[in-house]
């Protein structure tokens, strides 16, 4: 998979899971580019493209479950870590986004100890999240 | 044509004014001054929006403040861009880096246009229109000091481009994205998903559900040593992840913040001589 199209499936899967609940945060939003650019080491370039109106309008979820699907092993569970992060750091889910986890999941083929242990990184992470003054200028 | 772009603030916050028009006066002649001026101005801004808000908060430093009325709602992702563009240079200034005019002149505009929102909430309702901003016009300089503005115009504006993408690439929703219709389009999507999973014999996600997802104490489960590494670990490999994200971010402003600093030592000593 290219680096566009895993941005693609990042940023899809993040956006379902920050707009299945509250109105997105200022964290929330913060925390999925830099969990793209830190964590999952898309570059600029690949993060601006696949945000791109004519792009993002094109995909669906079930087009970002196909993606998901497709993902190696490793990178399902980067990216499954990442939309609990979202969760996580707003420290709250409602029903929407329980789902939009689960059904991630499944097109992934990931089993419950995986699931586990991607929730298990992502509170991780959400505790690491450095405040915006650290990325000032950004 | 008024004595300052500031003036229209008199009436609705006079300290603020008082900064802001400091900070036009010395755009040219002391840029660090300007963006001194430039900062304070922010920080007694926020002041008096957090003492409207969240009071509780009154004596938290300026990053605290912003990120508490961001979350609140009340700064826009624009506005809140503005204070912390003036804040990041205004602090670059404090702590001895060469501010320029380019700089300075960049984050005054960036002021005015604070300044009428921050005069219209804070009197709400009202009408608020000054003319438009107008640079204040710059002394007269020799060849060699224009062409040393000139490249500093032109690092400020490469240095802005760099900054936009990386926020492009940050941001979860794009500064033109109508994030509301995005939003309740995905919501759409995942409420059909929601019915074919229900369908599907799926059990149907309730309150309880999500409480007992949430509240799961997972770590206790994976510092089990058959998972082969703790949360410890994890941790550690996160952070070192962040750290460099963040080496390379800050690389990139000390590069600029030195050249920028070149720069203005050059202009000086042209117009010293």
């Amino acid at each position: 998979m290219n680096d566009l199209d895993l941005a693609t499936t990042w940023f899809l899967s993040a956006r379902a899971m920050a707009c299945g609940g509250d109105e997105p945060s200022a964290s929330e939003e913060a925390a999925a580019g830099l969990f793209a650019r830190a964590i999952l080491g898309l570059d600029e370039d690949a993060c601006i493209e696949a945000k791109s109106s004519e792009h993002m309008h094109a995909m669906t979820l079930i087009d970002c479950m196909s993606l998901a699907g497709s993902l190696p092993r490793g990178t399902a569970d980067q990216v499954m870590t990442g939309v609990m992060m979202i969760a996580y750091a707003a420290a709250s889910m409602q029903p929407l986004q329980v789902r939009w986890a689960s059904m991630l999941a499944s097109a992934m083929d990931m089993t419950e100890e995986r699931f586990q242990r991607c929730c298990v990184n992502a509170r991780v992470v959400a505790s690491m999240l450095p405040h915006e003054e650290e990325l000032d200028g950004a | 044509m008024p004595e300052s772009n500031f003036d229209f603030l008199e009436k609705y916050d006079n300290r603020v004014a008082h900064l802001a028009a400091q900070a036009e006066a010395y755009v040219h002649s002391d840029p660090d001054s300007s963006l001194f001026k430039l900062r304070l101005m922010v920080e007694v801004m926020a002041r008096t929006l957090v003492e409207l808000n969240a009071s509780h908060l009154v004596d938290a430093d300026l990053s605290t403040m912003l990120r508490s009325l961001q979350s609140s709602g009340l700064l826009t992702r624009r506005e809140a861009d503005d204070m912390h563009s003036i804040r990041r240079d205004g602090n670059a200034a404090v702590h001895g880096h060469e501010s320029s005019t380019p700089t300075a002149l960049r984050r005054l505009r960036d002021a005015w246009r604070l300044s009428r929102w921050y005069a219209r909430t804070v009197k709400r309702g009202a009408k608020v229109d000054p003319p438009p901003f107008s640079p204040p016009p710059p002394p007269r300089e020799s060849r060699a000091q224009q062409e040393a503005r000139r490249k500093a115009e032109a690092l400020e504006e490469a240095a802005e481009q760099r900054r936009s993408r990386t926020r492009a690439a940050l941001l979860l929703f794009g500064d033109h994205d109508d994030v509301g219709a995005m939003r309740w389009r995905l919501r759409g999507e995942l409420r059909a998903l929601e019915g074919v999973a229900v369908a599907a014999g799926e059990p149907v996600v309730d309150a309880d559900f999500v409480a007992l997802v949430m509240a799961m104490d997972l770590e206790q489960i994976l510092e089990h040593p058959s998972w082969g590494h703790s949360s410890g670990e994890a941790k550690t490999k996160v952070e070192s992840q962040f750290q460099a994200f963040k080496v390379a971010h800050e690389a990139a402003e000390q590069e600029y913040l030195q050249t920028r600093s070149e720069i203005v030592r050059e202009a000086r000593t042209q117009g010293d001589g």
